[in-house]
């Protein structure tokens, strides 16, 4: 089957080499759509800006750390509230946003002042927080304002603080996936090394790729401890600036966002030589698969066959309650990228799900090899996925659930089909044993709600099915 | 009592009021039938202001971005602007309106959007003959003012370019309420009704609450028409509602189409909202109706219960849009709450000047204190260094943990409400939105009474 040309994209012919139909006996040699492209302007894509993807996604989590926004308001403003990233301190990173307020003078005549002093400003007003990024914006890098001296200057006047630079403007790249990018290899270059970690265990690793959405992190932690395994940083999950400057000091890199955070993993191999070991966390057969791995890794399996059996016999059963009753349904997948072949398989394996759309917003070729090569044939591969082929994909394959964003799922609300938050969860976490229990409840809770069926009925037409039932 | 106005000293911000200009210039142009706006920018500049409304109103809006990457920014957007507004227009047969809202980068950049929306035009008349689709810039770049600014100016540009020809005399009313809430457009048009007056309400945004229905057909969208537009050059008079949202179009219509254009105080609380119907009644000649004199009668029965056993002497920090604020603290003094902090948040230098401020200080007890260019940490420092003691805090969301951390109750009003259910639904403007904001301020303070088990039993036999 070749590239599909969707009806709606007839004026835009291009797109059909974004979106893939698989069919049996076909993989990824034959077809792989075009990924990480500049997106056609005007087709209401679900790309955010390559700023978010640093702040937002990845610098935006620290718990003690300032997010110095240099840019006029909106920046600041608009990734704020839009993320469920709890931390143990009592959510600093959630409750506040800082930003330099850029005005028309600043533009005309340079914000480095204006950055000295709002940076001096947010330290004296959190006397307690000593840890600072400061992002460029579009603005503010296309005036050339020179952020790293302004950090500079201000830490040769404040020993006590430490402040990251992170040029990363929204134009920068055609995603998001650039300003991941760009915060990996800026924060293993000036950060790294820098700090020397309290080594207390025999067994140490960083997390890599986790953000903690509500709780990922603090839930696989658990399992971290019960292995004896010494976590020396989290990127980022509920992780501290200072952790992530001792990440050279592990022994082990263990990755599950690959997308987000593959490039800081592979930079410490060159440079330090901590080996990378990718899992999935998602999933009861791919995080065993993981538990083993990292266990096999450190010559302590036996304790992962006993974490492993122990989570098991909690939680197995009430799996299967929710494998039992969501066989066969038809899920889609319209995430930022690396979800897709996270969740594809788990879903399948773990829950008999079928997964028959996945658009990705900002994955790249690996993402769309491993996505297809786990994925089933029958079901659609996009990338860049806009508002109208939605509306057509739905109506081709059907998904009796979407795993998207709030808004998108306000969307498909009209169409009668249920959304789970595929990015912030609706009640996670759902990393883990117990945290794919939540995913199964959450999605058979949206499955099975009974207001879709009454928004269904045309009570003009003939009796309701509920009224007939009680009749 | 007095009232003293600064402005913040900080030159950064912590935890804004508001958005940057092109979110407020997008309000604007969703509450528009048959438009998309096109934001010339970034894609974070429309993604994320779509997610906002999104969780405002937990509905979709669309909102296309020109998707500005790094070779614009070197060599400019031009095709960029070009092509997005042909690929809506091709793929959007409906569509009629695309706002084109520019942004900080690419009003730093300086592309001609004039001179490109011009060659879109001629490209869309060569391929669909006879289409129509208006097309105009609305400069709003973010280094500029804020989304109250950003809305003004896009409805100001919407009519510039729309209501161009002066058109036959409708006897209509134009009524701009500024940002408001789909429940206040409501009740704006129930007012309207009760008189027996025509009129439109500009923007439209009553199915921004919008049904789940069997045909799965999908009215989330604005619904003034272009056809609206156009005929607001022949109404009767304009009413501006909010003197920083809405007092600009109704000056253009005055001042291009002869249309007599009126202000009159947010209608917010009993006296504001008497003014406003006092005013619709001069301007038509109709009287005001009983009807609303019953509505009246009831919102007042209704915060009588409330005021001075629950509501006096306590203090109040306002923040959020200025029409807002200023209307609710003049709301406070109506049912002896008092204002005590208000805060405004952007570099606006008029509301300083504001009358409707500096007539305050004779109508409270308590001083107030007014922080212009505020933001939220204006708030949160008094409140933790606990010079100053504020009883209820009357603002929207992105304030939450302000009340949350101090433990003070909070009452949801203004944009956005993410973090409270339906709250879009219902008018803050009016006899019925003072009743039901009041009502939802005594709930807080019982619910925090109940919390805190702070003479709780008060309510035993209220």
């Amino acid at each position: 089957m070749p590239m599909v040309l969707l009806e709606c994209d007839k004026v835009i012919p291009e797109r059909s080499k974004h979106i893939y139909l698989k069919v049996e006996g076909e993989d990824q040699r034959d077809f792989l759509p075009i990924s990480n492209a500049a997106t056609i302007p005007g087709t209401l894509s679900e790309r955010g800006c390559a700023f978010c993807g640093a702040k937002l996604v990845i610098g935006g989590v620290l718990k003690d750390t300032i997010q110095m926004i240099h840019g006029p308001i909106g920046c600041a403003y608009d990734t704020w509230h839009t993320k469920r990233y709890p931390t143990d301190n009592g959510h600093f990173n959630m409750k506040y946003v800082w930003s330099t307020d850029m005005k028309e003078s600043h533009i005309v005549f340079g914000g480095e002042k204006r950055l000295e002093k709002s940076i001096n400003e947010a330290f004296d007003e959190m006397p307690d927080i000593k840890r600072m990024f400061v992002y460029t914006t579009c603005p503010t890098a296309l005036i050339g304002d020179d952020i790293k001296a302004v950090a500079k200057k201000v830490m040769s006047e404040r020993p006590d603080v430490d402040i990251f630079c992170c040029e990363c403007p929204g134009f920068a790249g055609v995603s998001q996936s650039k300003g991941h990018h760009v915060l990996n290899i800026n924060w293993i270059n000036e950060k790294v090394g820098t700090v020397e970690p309290e080594i207390t265990s025999e067994y140490t690793m960083n997390f890599i790729g986790d953000f903690n959405i509500q709780g990922d992190t603090q839930l696989l932690d658990q399992y971290w401890k019960r292995l004896g395994i010494q976590v020396v940083a989290h990127f980022t999950g509920n992780g501290t600036y200072d952790d992530l400057r001792a990440m050279h000091k592990a022994q082990l890199n263990v990755v599950n966002c690959a997308r987000s955070s593959g490039y800081i993993a592979n930079e410490l191999k060159k440079q330090y030589g901590i080996p990378r070991l990718d899992i999935d966390s998602w999933g009861f057969s791919y995080m065993a698969e993981g538990i083993r791995k990292i266990c096999s890794f450190f010559g302590i399996e036996e304790r992962g066959e006993k974490l492993i059996a122990e989570e098991y016999a909690k939680w197995k059963p009430q799996l299967d309650w929710y494998k039992e009753r969501l066989q066969g349904t038809k899920m889609a997948i319209w995430t930022g990228g690396p979800r897709l072949w996270h969740w594809t398989k788990s879903v399948e394996d773990d829950l008999g799900v079928q997964v028959v759309a996945m658009s990705s917003k900002f994955g790249h070729q690996e993402d769309f090899e491993k996505v297809i090569a786990r994925g089933g044939a029958g079901t659609y591969y996009i990338d860049d996925g806009n508002e109208l082929e939605f509306f057509e994909i739905i109506d081709l394959v059907k998904p009796e659930v979407i795993f998207t964003g709030p808004r998108v799922g306000e969307l498909v609300k009209k169409l009668h089909i249920p959304y789970v938050n595929g990015h912030g969860y609706h009640n996670g976490p759902y990393m883990g044993f117990e945290g794919f229990v939540n995913l199964a409840r959450d999605m058979y809770n949206a499955k099975a709600n009974p207001l879709l069926k009454l928004a269904a009925t045309d009570i003009r037409g003939a009796k309701s099915a509920l009224k007939e039932a009680a009749e | 009592m007095g009232c003293e106005i600064t402005t913040r000293e900080r030159a950064g911000v912590i935890n804004p009021m508001y958005d940057c200009q092109p979110a407020g210039a997008q309000y604007a142009g969703i509450g528009l039938k048959d438009s998309i706006p096109l934001v010339h920018g970034g894609q974070g500049c429309s993604m994320f202001v779509r997610l906002l409304f999104a969780q405002h109103f937990k509905e979709n809006f669309d909102v296309a971005s020109t998707s500005l990457h790094e070779d614009s920014a070197v060599f400019g957007g031009h095709m960029r602007i070009q092509e997005g507004i042909l690929t809506l227009v091709r793929r959007y047969p409906n569509l009629r309106i695309i706002p084109v809202i520019t942004t900080c980068s690419t009003e730093v950049i300086g592309d001609d959007v004039e001179g490109n929306i011009k060659y879109a035009r001629d490209q869309i008349a060569k391929e669909f003959p006879g289409r129509e689709v208006h097309i105009y810039a609305v400069h709003t770049p973010s280094f500029k003012s804020s989304q109250v600014g950003g809305y003004s100016e896009c409805v100001l540009s919407t009519w510039k370019d729309i209501a161009k020809e002066k058109a036959p005399a409708t006897g209509k009313l134009n009524v701009f309420p500024g940002w408001v809430n789909p429940g206040d457009v409501v009740l704006l048009k129930h007012y309207l009704k009760e008189f027996g007056v025509q009129g439109d309400i500009f923007m439209d945004t009553e199915d921004f609450d919008s049904p789940m229905l069997p045909d799965k057909s999908i009215h989330t969208h604005g619904r003034t028409t272009v056809e609206d537009i156009k005929a607001s050059t022949g109404a009767l008079a304009s009413l501006s509602l909010a003197r920083y949202e809405a007092a600009s179009t109704v000056d253009f219509l005055k001042n291009t189409h002869g249309v007599p254009g009126h202000q009159v105080s947010a209608p917010y609380g009993i006296a504001n909202t008497d003014a406003m119907l006092q005013k619709i009644s001069e301007i038509t000649g109709k009287p005001i109706p009983d009807s609303l004199v019953h509505e009246r009668g009831v919102a007042i029965d209704a915060l009588q219960d409330l005021a001075h056993m629950f509501f006096a002497n306590k203090k109040v920090a306002i923040f959020g849009h200025p029409d807002l604020v200023i209307g609710l603290a003049e709301f406070c003094t109506e049912v002896e709450l008092e204002p005590t902090l208000l805060l405004l948040g952007d570099d606006n230098t008029r509301y300083k000047k504001d009358p409707r401020l500096l007539a305050l200080k004779d109508k409270t007890p308590s001083e107030v204190e007014v922080v212009c260019n505020a933001d939220l940490w204006e708030l949160e420092k008094r409140v933790k260094d606990g010079s100053k003691k504020y009883d209820l805090i009357l603002g929207h969301s992105k304030g939450r943990y302000v009340a949350i951390d101090a433990n003070i109750p909070m009452a949801r009003v203004g944009f956005p409400t993410f973090d409270r259910a339906g709250l879009y639904r219902h008018p803050t403007m009016g006899y019925r939105g003072a009743m039901l904001l009041g009502e939802a301020i005594a709930n807080a303070m019982f619910t925090h009474m109940e919390y805190t088990r702070d003479r709780e039993w008060l309510l035993n036999t209220w």
